[in-house]
C-alpha cells in the first residue's frame, strides 16, 4: 500500500516539486518575519515608539491569515493530485481506514518536511537579506539574530498545526467520496453568474468596510490596539468582497464588448471566469501582500530619507577642526567646500571668548528651524551682535572641542580680545555641497583629529557629519524592519502568485495544445497568455497601491517627516521588481505551456 | 472524369528513433488521393500506422520523407505562422476526446476559429447560427461541454472544424467514445454534409461500422496500404458485410 502511494509520488514529482517549494518558500517568509517580530529585544532596542510592536501584532496576525488561505490552496492542490489515485485504489479494493491512513501520512510528510526546508531556508535568506541591506545602506543592528530559536518553533507550530488540520479535512473529503466521482473529478467550470443584488450589497459592504479600515489606520493614536484590530479584519474582508462582486461583473461584462470577439480574447476571458473563485481568493492576498511589501518598503525609506535630512537640520556645517594642521587644511580645500570659516578663541575653565570682528567679517551660519520637527529650516547668516541674541547659536558650541563644548561664548571687541592672556586656538568650520559623498575623508579627518590629544578633541555632537551618525544609530534599526519585511512580502507575493500559476499550468497546457491544433499562430497563443497573467498582476497592484496611500496614515505617529515625502521612489523601485517578476513569471510559464 | 484531387499523398515514409538508435517504420510508403467531395475510410489494427498517417496529413507530425499536397499547396514542409495560417483555413478536425475548450461554451468553442481570424463579430453570428443549425445543436450553444453529451459534444466539435469551410475535413476515430445511437446520428450528419456541400472527409477508424458509411476504405496493415474497397452502389448494410469479410482475411 505505502509502495503504491511513493509510486504515486514519483509519477508526479513536477507537480509535488511545485507543491513542496511553494510550502518552503512560504514557510521561509513566515520565519523570516517571525525572526524579526518575536525578537522583542531587538524590537524594544531599536524603536523608542511603542507603538512598533503593534504593527507586527498586525503584521502577524495578516500573515496567518495568509498562511492559512495558502495552505488551503496547497492542500486542495495535493487533493486533487492524489484523487485520482486514491479512487484507483478503491476501486482495486483498498479499505477506507488504510487510505485514510494514507492521507493524514501523506500530508503531515509533505508538510512537515516542507515547514522544517522552510525554516532552514528563511534562516539562510535571513542572513542573506539582512547583510546585505546592513552593506548597502550603512545600517548598524543590534541584538538581531538570523537564528532565533523562538521565530523557528512559532513556525513549526503553526504549519504543523496547520497541516494537522489539512490532513484532517483531506481524510473526510476523500473518504467520505465514492470511488468513481474520485476517478472523474476533473475541474467543473464556474459558470459565470451575475446576482445584481447579492453584487451590489458585496460591493457596499466591501466599500464600507475599506473605509473604516482606512479610517481607524489614520486614527490610530485614539484607537491604539483596538485600531489595528479593526483595520486588519476590514480590509482584508472589504478587499476580498470587492474582488468577488466586481471581477465576475467585470469578466461577465467584457465579454459583451466587440473587444472579445477579436482572436483569442474569448479565450483569455473565459480562462479568467473559468477559475474566478480561486482567482479572487488569490487576488486579494496578492492584493494585501503588494499593499503590505510596497508599505513596508516605503517607511522603511521614508526612515532612510529622513536620517540625512535631520541631520542637515542641525548644523549648517559639516565638521569642524580645532588647529588644523597644513595636511588637514589641503584635505578640506580638497573637498570645495561651500562655505568655510576659521574663528580664533582663547579660554577659560567657563568661558570661551571669540573675536568679534572675525563673526563680522565672516558670519556664522546657523540652521533655524520652524515648526515642531527639525525639517524646515533655513540657513542663516549670524554676525557677533546677531550671535549674542540667536537662539540657535548654540550650534557653533556644539562644534568645538569636547573641554569648550558646554563653555558659555563670549564675543569680545578686538582690543579686548587681544589683551586676554590665554593661548589663541583656531576652530575651522565648513560645509560641502553634498555630505554624505565625502564621509570617508571626515571619517579620516576625525580620527586624524581624535589623534593629536585630548584637548583637541571635537566633541561628537556638532556638525551634520556627527548628527548623521547619531540618527543613523536610532533609526537603523526602522529602517531595517521596513526593508526587510518588504522583501519577505514582495517573495511571499511572488511564490503565492507563482503557486497559483504553476498548479493550474497542467491543464491550461492541453487548452495551449489544442488551440495550437486548431491553428493559432505561436504570437496569438503568447499574447492570451501574457494577457492573462497581466490581469493577475495589475488588478492586485491597483488596490495595493491604493491600500498603502491610506497606510501610511498609520506611521503619522512614527515618522516626523510626513510618510508620503518622495513616495515616487519607493514606487518606481517596487514597480520595477514587480514588473520583472511579471517577466519572469511569464517566461516560466510559457515554457510549461507552451512547449 | 478526372478531376484534381483534393489531397495527394506521395511515397509517405514515417520512421521513429534516431539514426543509429533503435528504429522504428510507422509507415514504409503510402500512396492515394482524395477527390474532391469524397468520404474517404482509413481501416487498419492498433499500431498500424493510421494515427500516425492521419496527424501528418493534418500537419501535427512531419513526415521523415515523402510529400502532402492539399489544395495543390504542399503541406509537409509548413512552419510556424503559416502552419497555424493552414491549419485555420484549409482544414477541420474531429477527435475522438472532442478537445473542446471546457472553459469556453458551446457557443464560443464553435466561434473560436473565426475569432482567430479576427473575422468580424456580425459575420461570426449568422455563421455559429448556420452550422449549428445544420448539426442540430442550437438549443445547446449557451452550455459549457461538461453539460453535454458526448453525442453533443461531438457535434460541437463538428461545428467547430466546419464553421470554417475547411477544403477537407480529418476525423479520428470521431465515434470512439460515442454510444451506438450517437455514433449513428455523427455518421448519418457525415454524410448529410458531404452529400449536400460537397466537403471532402477522411475518417480514421477501426471501426467496421463507422467505415460502413464510407465510398471508399484504404486497408492499413504494418505501414502499407494493404487493400482498397469502393462502396459504389452497394447498399450500406452489404458494404458493411464486405468489410467484415475483408477485415477477416486481411488480418489473418
Amino acid at each position: 500500500m505505502f509502495k503504491l502511494a511513493l509510486s504515486g509520488f514519483k509519477h508526479r514529482w513536477r507537480d509535488y516539486l511545485v507543491l513542496f517549494s511553494g510550502l518552503v518558500m512560504s514557510s521561509a517568509i513566515f520565519y523570516m518575519f517571525e525572526a524579526l517580530a518575536t525578537n522583542q529585544t531587538f524590537l524594544k532596542q531599536n524603536s523608542m515608539i511603542s507603538m512598533i510592536s503593534f504593527v507586527f501584532q498586525f503584521g502577524s496576525v495578516l500573515l496567518t491569515i495568509i498562511t492559512l488561505v495558502y495552505i488551503g490552496y496547497a492542500n486542495s492542490f495535493l487533493l486533487s493530485m492524489r484523487k485520482r489515485d486514491y479512487g484507483l485504489f478503491m476501486l482495486v479494493g483498498a479499505r477506507k481506514g488504510k487510505i485514510g491512513q494514507l492521507i493524514w501520512v501523506e500530508t503531515l510528510f509533505v508538510g512537515i518536511l516542507a515547514t522544517i526546508v522552510g525554516i532552514a531556508f528563511g534562516a539562510i535568506l535571513t542572513i542573506g537579506v539582512s547583510h546585505l541591506l546592513v552593506q548597502a545602506l550603512g545600517l548598524t543592528l543590534k541584538q538581531f539574530s538570523a537564528w532565533y530559536t523562538p521565530a523557528a518553533l512559532v513556525t513549526l507550530v503553526l504549519y504543523v498545526g496547520l497541516f494537522l488540520i489539512a490532513g484532517l479535512f483531506n481524510l473526510v473529503a476523500l473518504t467520505k467520496t465514492p470511488a468513481l466521482k474520485l476517478l472523474h473529478s476533473n475541474d467543473q467550470p464556474n459558470r459565470p453568474r451575475l446576482h445584481p443584488v447579492r453584487q451590489s450589497i458585496e460591493v457596499i459592504i466591501g466599500l464600507a468596510s475599506i473605509s473604516i479600515g482606512y479610517w481607524s489606520m489614520a486614527h490610530l493614536i485614539d484607537l491604539k490596539m483596538a485600531g489595528i484590530g479593526i483595520a486588519l479584519v476590514t480590509i482584508v474582508l472589504g478587499t476580498y468582497l470587492l474582488f468577488n462582486a466586481v471581477f465576475v461583473w467585470l469578466v461577465v461584462l467584457l465579454k459583451r464588448f466587440k473587444w472579445a470577439q477579436r482572436g483569442l480574447n474569448s479565450f483569455t476571458l473565459s480562462q479568467l471566469s473559468f477559475r474566478i473563485r480561486n482567482y479572487t481568493k488569490i487576488l486579494s492576498i496578492v492584493a494585501m501582500l503588494f499593499a503590505l511589501a510596497l508599505g513596508a518598503i516605503t517607511t522603511g525609506l521614508g526612515f532612510h530619507q529622513q536620517v540625512p535630512m535631520m541631520a542637515a537640520g542641525g548644523s549648517a556645517y559639516d565638521l569642524s577642526l580645532v588647529n588644523p594642521t597644513a595636511a588637514q587644511k589641503r584635505t578640506v580645500a580638497s573637498l570645495n567646500p561651500t562655505r568655510q570659516a576659521t574663528y580664533h578663541y582663547k579660554t577659560t575653565s567657563k568661558v570661551v571668548y571669540y573675536n568679534a570682528a572675525e563673526f563680522d567679517q565672516q558670519p556664522f551660519y546657523t540652521a533655524n528651524t520652524s515648526g515642531t520637527t527639525h525639517l524646515s529650516f533655513k540657513y542663516a547668516k549670524n554676525n557677533a551682535k546677531q550671535m549674542k541674541k540667536s537662539f540657535y547659536s548654540y550650534q557653533l558650541g556644539d562644534l568645538q572641542t569636547r573641554l569648550n563644548v558646554r563653555k558659555a561664548a563670549v564675543y569680545l571687541p578686538a582690543a579686548a580680545y587681544q589683551k586676554l592672556k590665554q593661548p589663541e586656538a583656531q576652530l575651522l568650520v565648513f560645509a560641502t555641497k553634498n555630505f554624505q559623498k565625502h564621509f570617508a575623508t571626515f571619517k579620516q579627518l576625525t580620527k586624524a583629529q581624535n589623534k593629536r590629544g585630548a584637548n583637541l578633541q571635537i566633541a561628537a555632537t556638532g556638525g551634520r557629519y556627527y548628527a548623521y551618525q547619531e540618527f543613523n544609530g536610532m533609526y537603523s534599526g526602522l529602517e531595517f524592519m521596513g526593508f526587510f519585511l518588504g522583501i519577505a512580502f514582495l517573495a511571499m507575493l511572488a511564490s503565492c502568485l507563482m503557486f497559483k500559476i504553476l498548479s493550474g499550468a497542467a491543464a491550461d497546457r492541453q487548452r495551449y495544445r489544442m488551440l495550437d491544433k486548431m491553428g493559432t499562430t505561436q504570437r496569438q497563443l503568447k499574447q492570451a497568455l501574457r494577457k492573462e497573467i497581466a490581469v493577475l498582476f495589475v488588478l492586485p497592484g491597483i488596490v495595493g497601491i491604493i491600500h498603502v496611500l491610506f497606510g501610511l496614515q498609520m506611521f503619522k505617529v512614527i515618522m516626523i517627516t510626513s510618510p508620503y515625502t518622495g513616495i515616487w521612489l519607493p514606487f518606481t523601485i517596487f514597480a520595477i521588481l514587480y514588473l520583472g517578476y511579471y517577466w519572469l513569471t511569464i517566461s516560466i510559464y510559457q515554457r510549461i505551456v507552451l512547449q | 472524369m478526372p478531376t484534381t484531387p483534393i489531397m495527394t499523398v506521395t511515397d509517405l515514409h514515417k520512421t521513429y528513433g534516431k539514426a543509429g538508435s533503435k528504429q522504428y517504420e510507422a509507415l514504409k510508403g503510402i500512396d492515394f488521393d482524395v477527390q474532391p467531395g469524397e468520404f474517404v475510410g482509413i481501416m487498419g489494427a492498433s499500431g498500424s500506422g493510421k494515427t500516425t498517417l492521419l496527424n501528418m496529413l493534418a500537419t501535427l507530425d512531419q513526415p521523415t520523407s515523402g510529400e502532402v499536397t492539399i489544395h495543390q499547396q504542399p503541406i509537409t514542409h509548413l512552419k510556424g505562422n503559416q502552419l497555424a495560417d493552414f491549419r485555420a483555413n484549409e482544414i477541420g478536425f474531429i477527435f475522438q476526446d472532442f478537445n473542446l475548450l471546457e472553459t469556453m461554451t458551446a457557443y464560443e468553442n464553435i466561434a473560436l476559429p473565426l475569432m482567430l481570424q479576427n473575422v468580424a463579430s456580425k459575420k461570426i453570428k449568422p455563421a455559429v447560427e448556420q452550422v449549428a443549425t445544420q448539426l442540430g445543436i442550437n438549443e445547446f450553444l449557451s452550455n459549457y461541454p461538461n453539460e453535454l453529451s458526448g453525442g453533443q459534444k461531438q457535434r460541437v466539435a463538428a461545428a467547430r472544424a466546419l464553421i470554417n469551410e475547411p477544403a477537407i475535413l480529418f476525423g479520428d476515430e470521431p465515434t470512439g467514445a460515442l454510444d451506438s445511437k450517437s455514433a449513428r446520428e455523427l455518421l448519418d450528419m457525415f454524410t448529410k454534409i458531404n452529400q449536400e456541400q460537397a466537403v471532402s472527409i477522411l475518417l480514421v477508424t477501426h471501426d467496421p461500422f463507422s467505415a460502413s458509411y464510407c465510398q471508399r476504405i484504404l486497408f492499413i496493415k504494418d505501414g502499407r496500404i494493404g487493400q482498397e474497397l469502393h462502396r459504389d452502389q452497394l447498399s450500406r448494410t452489404d458494404f458493411y458485410q464486405q468489410i467484415l469479410d475483408t477485415l477477416g482475411t486481411f488480418e489473418q
